[in-house]
């Protein structure tokens, strides 16, 4: 018997970093680290200790006779033809590396609370000995931790709790309500002429990608953004209002996980929205929707599609024949009859979802890669902005899971932390 | 718990290690880093850049064989706390059996530490009398959360350290192979360890709660400065008072053992033993 990963794994990698015995893939640095999939445990090697249960931060992790037998094949499936790394041989471990010591920033401000952000003030509170400012719009840490992540999945908000923590050490400073635009231009207060807030010697930048894109078709503005549409169901205090829900059919335009949380919140029926955190206003909402039948409908092939296959297996399970996959359909017009896709078909619907990603906004004063969606960087260094840094889906784009962004912050404080070192003492 | 004892006890008759005929004692020792030199105490200081090579692998050997040192004499602490926690309970339990297992592997791994140290310097280290007569009160009087937590505490610090040094070619074979032996063995230990904690404290109330974390962060204190000592810079021939002194200031050793000890923090913050009070210790120490 051994450990199991099951596909609600949030990919931070805690696991890997206790497992004693090399089984848990794939590592950061290793492919198909931080592509949005999961990780598995190795069955051949795994000891059954339980560290990694011990540690994961949205128990995933679970004993193979207490998990699902699909996520057990699934894990077996990710070794089947990969050579089991023998733990007692050190060699196959990945080889430490360091970051040594240099003086490091004294003040840093952190623009945003969610997952990226949180992320890099751990990791600054370990690496540095900065006061650490962190501001966020929201009167809430966790950004789309709390405001994301569907209802039915209380599992994988726990590491809000972990967030709440730190912005408790005393080298935190935690400013809800706060607009990083007032820091760094107003409020009386004037920049340093590097174009930092007064005081601080950098900034981290972790405002996500919150807009939704657009498909760019006609009667688009009456379809619901996923944006709106997650904010509305996870009760972001300033959240719009949905349209009104009308039934029979509902198409959701997307082949990601979110569009699959949306079908499936579509189609939960009383008795399964009653199990979730769902506040009791957009509870009876769902419930009285009348919406049947959804038509979840990819752009491109199966094979293209960016949901992972238990968000699929879940949705299957919620759904069954209620819910209709279609691919390689384009829609070109949105009208109340319903969706006409470019082979003149019409499908009918009340409602259209659209969830086809997100892209960031730019950052006043810093370049901004419009096709993109991100902030240039290196490494989480703003390109031609000294001082100035980016973390999560702003730096590298609308990809990857909650975890993925405790490797992607450590990568933006090594780079942090390695130039203001540089800076401190140039030539060393 | 006996559901947690019973996987543990499985995972143990899966991998066991058994140091005495894994090792072979008798092998030739090299003269590779005694741990990672980033590890060194003095690692990132003006002093560390002025020893030469061969000074600094040697610094690294004693202050390696000092914190095994220190890791044999909390590991006698622990079989100690366990033994009176199992005292009389029920002897077919799987709980009762793993802590017998516990303490068997402590017994294995106590021997293993002090024979390696002896292959690896000539002078002997012992933790400084403050802690030990300290350690000799806690063994005694210690129970439920604080004597779960604390062994948690120790081992965790010991094992975010040893699992650099065991994937590090630098580092002696010897102590690498050891090191490893060490990390799985401790896995087990940590996960009952945290089990029990959480158990212990199940109920318990705010007075109780400060209490308790009071006396792990203190233990916590008392482990980490006890790791090296001034013995330890006399030993590798260097000017004592300066390394103590470089060595308090090194902000690159903190930082490393802050970052050792965040998974740490994070448990003892879930279950509500970082306190005010606490916090302000391991703060001190350096842990947080």
């Amino acid at each position: 018997m051994t450990f199991v990963i099951s596909g609600d794994c949030c990919s931070d990698a805690s696991c890997v970093a206790v497992c004693p015995m090399n089984s848990i893939h794939p590592a950061p640095g290793e492919p198909g680290f931080g592509t949005g999939a999961s990780l598995f445990v190795d069955p051949r090697t795994c000891i059954d200790c339980g560290a990694c249960a011990d540690i994961c931060p949205v128990d995933a992790a679970k004993p193979a006779d207490r998990s699902a037998p699909a996520d057990v094949e699934r894990n077996a499936a990710y070794f089947a033809d990969r050579e089991p790394l023998e733990a007692t041989d050190l060699d196959t471990w990945e080889p430490v590396s360091y970051q040594v010591w240099g003086g490091g920033p004294r003040r840093v401000l952190v623009v945003g609370a969610g997952p990226a952000g949180m992320y890099a003030t751990r990791e600054l509170l370990l690496r540095t000995t900065a006061e650490i400012t962190v501001v966020d719009r929201s009167e809430h840490l966790g950004g789309l931790v709390r405001f994301g992540v569907a209802p039915d999945h209380p599992q994988t908000k726990q590491i809000i709790d972990t967030f709440e923590r730190l912005v408790r050490h005393p080298r935190v400073h935690w400013r809800p309500r706060t607009d990083a635009a007032a820091l760094r231009s107003g409020g009386g207060r004037g920049s340093d002429g590097r174009g930092l807030p007064d005081g601080y010697d950098a900034v981290v930048h972790a405002i996500g990608a919150r807009r939704s894109r657009r498909l760019g078709i006609a009667g688009e503005d009456t379809a619901c953004t996923a944006e709106n549409f997650v904010a509305w169901y996870n009760g972001r205090p300033d959240a719009p209002p949905p349209p009104a829900l009308v039934g029979p059919g509902a198409v959701v335009v997307g082949n990601g996980n979110v569009a699959l949380d949306i079908a499936r919140l579509l189609l939960s029926d009383e008795e399964q929205l009653r199990r979730t955190d769902l506040v009791p206003d957009v509870r009876r909402t769902l419930a009285a929707s009348g919406i049947k039948k959804v038509v979840l409908l990819g752009r491109r092939g199966p094979d293209q599609a960016a949901y992972t296959e238990p968000a699929l297996r879940e949705l299957l399970a919620v759904a069954g024949d209620r819910v209709e996959l279609r691919y390689q359909a384009r829609p070109t017009a949105w009208t109340s009859a319903g969706l006409t896709l470019d082979s003149g078909e019409v499908i009918a619907a009340g409602n259209l979802f659209t969830a086809i990603g997100f892209e960031g906004r730019p950052v006043d004063g810093l370049p901004f890669d419009a096709e993109r969606g991100i902030v240039p960087n290196v490494r989480g260094a703003v390109v031609g902005r000294p001082g100035h840094y980016v973390a999560g889906w702003i730096k590298r784009g609308a990809r990857g899971g909650i975890g993925v962004n405790k490797a992607c912050a450590q990568e933006t404080v090594m780079t942090l932390v390695s130039s203001s070192r540089g800076a401190a003492s140039p030539g060393s | 718990m006996d559901l947690t004892a019973e996987r543990l006890l499985g995972s143990a008759s899966r991998l066991s290690r058994d140091p005495e005929t894994e090792i072979d004692w008798d092998a030739p020792v090299g003269d590779g880093y005694g741990m990672s030199p980033e590890w060194s105490t003095l690692y990132g200081t003006p002093y560390w850049d002025e020893l030469s090579e061969e000074q600094q692998r040697e610094l690294t050997r004693h202050e390696s064989a000092s914190t095994a040192t220190t890791g044999i004499w909390f590991e006698m602490i622990l079989q100690q706390l366990i033994l009176r926690d199992i005292y009389d309970k029920p002897a077919r339990s799987p709980e009762f059996q793993w802590a017998l297992t516990e303490i068997a592997d402590e017994c294995r791994h106590s021997i293993m530490f002090a024979k390696a140290t002896t292959r690896l310097v000539d002078p002997a280290y012992r933790p400084r009398l403050l802690a030990r007569e300290l350690g000799r009160m806690f063994k005694t009087v210690a129970t439920g959360e604080t004597a779960y937590a604390a062994i948690l505490v120790a081992e965790e610090v010991l094992d975010v350290m040893q699992r650099d040094w065991m994937r590090d070619n630098r580092v002696e074979p010897l102590v690498r192979t050891v090191n490893h032996i060490h990390v799985v063995e401790e896995s087990r230990h940590m996960v009952f360890a945290r089990e029990e904690t959480r158990e212990r404290l199940a109920g318990a109330g705010r007075g109780r709660r400060w209490v308790s974390a009071l006396v792990i962060a203190i233990a916590a204190d008392m482990i980490v400065s006890s790791m090296v000592g001034r013995e330890v810079y006399v030993n590798a021939g260097l000017d004592v008072d300066r390394a103590v002194r470089e060595a308090r200031q090194n902000e690159h050793h903190r930082s490393l053992l802050r970052t050792s000890c965040a998974n740490l923090m994070d448990f003892l913050g879930s279950v509500g033993l970082l306190t005010p009070a606490a916090s302000r210790v391991y703060r001190r120490t350096g842990l947080l």
